[in-house]
Order: C-alpha cells, then structure tokens, then sequence
C-alpha cells in the first residue's frame, strides 16, 4: 500500500509562481500520474486528498498511520532550486521525548522508521537522479512537518520549481518522476520489514 | 522719504542679499549631509545591534563564523568568516551573530533569511535550549517549499553552533508564537539539535560511546589581525 500525499491544498496554494503557477494544482496532477505508474508495478494506492481540500498534516498522517505495512510520499513544488530537478527528502534526526513506556508520542510517530525511509529515499532519489541531470544522488535530510507524524516509511519529493514562466515545463517532467518514484519504491519493496514493537526494544 | 534714509535701507537690504547668498551653499550642504547619514543610520542599525555589548566591554574582535547559501541556487550552506566584537555573554552573542546573519551577506543572492526578517528577542534556558523569537516576516517573506526552508533553519542552527558552544538545540518563535511550521514545509514545534556533541539525540543510531568533550569557552580563534581596533560607538 502506497499513500500518495499530494501537499497543501483548498486554502493553501503552497509555493505560488510569478506566472500564477499554484503548488497545490499541480501536485494534484502529478499524484495522478504517480498513482498509475505505481498500479503498473502492482500497488496498492491511496491518496490523502483527490480534490482542492487541505486536511491537516495530522489528518495526512492518520491515514498512512491506519494501514498496516504503508508507504508515504508528499509531493511538492519548491519556490527555490535549479528548474528540472529533482530532491527526495527523509527526516532528520528526532530529538527524543522523555521516557514513554514503549510507547510512542504522535510528534515522534517517525522515529522508529527513520533508517527505512532513508533507504526507500535513496532508492527514489537514485532512480530521479538518472532521469534529471543536476539532481542529487542522494536522499536528504530535513526536518519535514508531514513526515514528523508519519508512522511508515515516509518520504517527500520536491520538485524546481514554480517559478518556471511555463507550466508545461513542470508537466513534461512529470512522467519521469512518476516512473522514477514507481521504481524506487518497488526496489525498497524486499526491504521492507515493519519494525516490531515501534519504540520498544531497540 | 528722506534720500539719505532710502540710501541706507538699499545698501541693509543688498548686505542682506549678500549675506543670504553665501550662507545658502553651507545650509544646503548641510542638508545632503543629513539626508544620507539617516539613509546610513537605517542600514547600519541592525549592524550596530550586534555591537551593543562592545560598548561597555572592550570585546576584542573575533572571526565569528557564519553560515550562507554556498551558491544562488539554494542547495548547500558555506561558512563565511566575519570580524565580529563578540561578547562573551551567550546570550549576547548569539543576537550578535543573528543580526548580523539577518543582515545578510555581501552578496545578496546567497541570503538564507529574507531581508525584511528581524530578530526579536533571544533566551537561554538554563539546560541549554536557546530561545529565537523572530519577527512575522521570517515566515511571510520566506519562499515556501522544503528546500528554501530548510536551508533557512540550517544557516540559523550551524550559525549558532559555531558560535555559541553554551546552546544546545534551539527553538525557533514567530512573533512571540510557536508554529507548527516556517512557511509550510519544515517543522518548528520540536527544537532543534545545535551542539550535538554536548547534548546526543537519544534517537540517533547508537555510536560507540564518543567521548563527551566539553564546551569550550572560544570555539573562534583569536583575532587573527593585530590591528583591529575595540569599535568605536557612533
């Protein structure tokens, strides 16, 4: 089961381009494709919203959180960046909470996925940086608000960026991406073991 | 009316004349002096904020390390060596590197915070959290997205970590605030890890026992240039 997270959404436009280029527009248009290029390799997949509305990051969350075995992809379009590339990101380090019973609390629903997502990030980034020259070749680390809760192998994909005078520059690489994304995550796929008791022993 | 009179009142009012005449170069003069001294003053405020505590302390120059985009593209930070009088007082210092990070570099592609960004206050909790409370266009002026963020929080923390060994991880305000994220993308609600080796993330990878190295007072080395001067007070 892939959880497909296309970012922001209804009253939030995330990143806006000069040409009036809207983030949450295209990410809606790009999940679509990555959705089928997904099916093709076999899975399963949801979306966190398929119209203009903007759930909450919790809410976001709460859907991969609810299925056993998920995998979590936001996708954006920055405002900054070298256009036609491409940057998957992880989550960095999670400072830990206090003692907690083994269990864990909702901010830190990532820790016990960190290591995982780093690889199906590196798996994802890999595959990209094959396809957009100029793109890194490896996962990044940053403190992403959507991944923090996400209690999976959790992903985002950043797209440069809407700053672009044409919208059909931005579209053209979409393919690309949907099938780069659709790769990594079926080479991730073997490594895949859900951690067993999230936050218990280490 | 008396000749006499009339003849006096002429050559009183050409003096006049003339007096008005040479006078009106020196009043406008002075005038252009104090049209850019204010355009000046404004640019230099910030500056002079992060030189607060020299003036009663006669805080020797340090190269302070601070941390902007390495290129336009916003992809990497590169450390930039300034002269700074840091104070010895970690709260002190840390606003003076932050002023002088939210003044920006010499070259104004390579900003990491937007320019209209001010810093409002700054704490330091006795356990190490440093305390940044920064004005509402830290996040209004920001370019949203993971990247443009991210790269803003970083400049901030390794800013700080190179600088001020005292501060352990940070939390970052808006306006008095806290916010679940800067401009939509990268988390502000936890705070974040600034000098590591004093203060291990419990969930990182466990690494073999590193040696915990205290904080050192001068993580800068000592001026290297011999003839810079305490700043003089405008």
């Amino acid at each position: 089961m892939v959880v497909l997270d296309p970012a922001h959404g209804g009253t939030d436009p995330g990143a806006r381009g000069a040409g009036g280029l809207r983030e949450s527009e295209i990410v809606l248009d790009l999940a679509a494709q990555v959705r089928r290029a997904l099916e093709s390799q076999g899975f399963q997949v949801m979306q966190t919203r398929s119209g203009n509305d903007n759930p909450s990051f919790d809410d976001r969350s709460s859907i991969a959180n609810a299925q056993h075995g998920a995998v979590f992809i936001t996708l954006h379009i920055a405002s900054t960046g070298i256009p036609g590339t491409v940057r998957t990101y992880a989550m960095s380090d999670l400072a830990a909470p206090a003692a907690t019973d083994g269990l864990i609390p909702w901010e830190f629903a990532q820790a016990p996925y960190l290591e995982l997502s780093r690889k199906l990030g590196n798996e994802v980034q890999g595959q990209l940086a094959l396809q957009f020259k100029g793109s890194p070749n490896n996962v990044q680390l940053a403190a992403v608000r959507q991944l923090r809760t996400t209690a999976a192998p959790a992903i985002a994909v950043e797209i440069s960026s809407v700053l672009i005078q044409d919208r059909a520059d931005l579209d053209r690489m979409m393919p690309g991406v949907a099938d780069a994304i659709a790769r990594g995550v079926a080479v991730f796929r073997p490594y895949y073991v859900t951690p067993v008791s999230p936050g218990g022993q280490p | 009316m008396n000749p006499r009179w009339r003849a006096w009142l002429i050559a009183a009012l050409a003096g006049a004349v003339l007096i008005a005449a040479l006078y009106f170069p020196v009043l406008r003069k002075r005038v252009r002096q104090q049209a850019r001294s204010a355009e000046q003053s404004e640019e230099q405020a910030r500056r002079e904020l992060a030189q607060e505590a020299a003036a009663n302390a006669s805080a020797p120059r340090v190269k302070a390390k601070l941390f902007w985009a390495a290129n336009p593209d916003d992809s990497s930070l590169a450390p930039v060596m300034v002269d700074l009088p840091l104070s010895d007082d970690p709260v002190l210092r840390a606003k003076q590197v932050l002023n002088t990070l939210l003044a920006g570099p010499v070259d104004t592609d390579l900003r990491t915070l937007p320019p209209d960004a001010e810093l409002l206050a700054f704490y330091l909790l006795p356990d190490g959290t440093g305390i940044a409370d920064f004005s509402e266009t830290l996040a209004t002026s920001m370019p949203s997205g993971i990247q443009s963020e991210q790269l803003a929080v970083d400049s901030i923390v390794q800013t700080l970590a190179a600088n001020v060994p005292q501060i352990r991880r940070l939390k970052i305000l808006v306006h008095g605030q806290e916010v679940d994220t800067l401009a939509g993308h990268v988390d502000l609600l936890e705070p974040f890890p600034v000098n590591t080796k004093t203060a291990p993330a419990p969930f990182a990878p466990a690494k073999p026992a590193a040696v915990q190295t205290p904080p050192t007072t001068a993580p800068a080395p000592a001026s290297a240039n011999p003839q810079a001067a305490p700043p003089a007070k405008p």
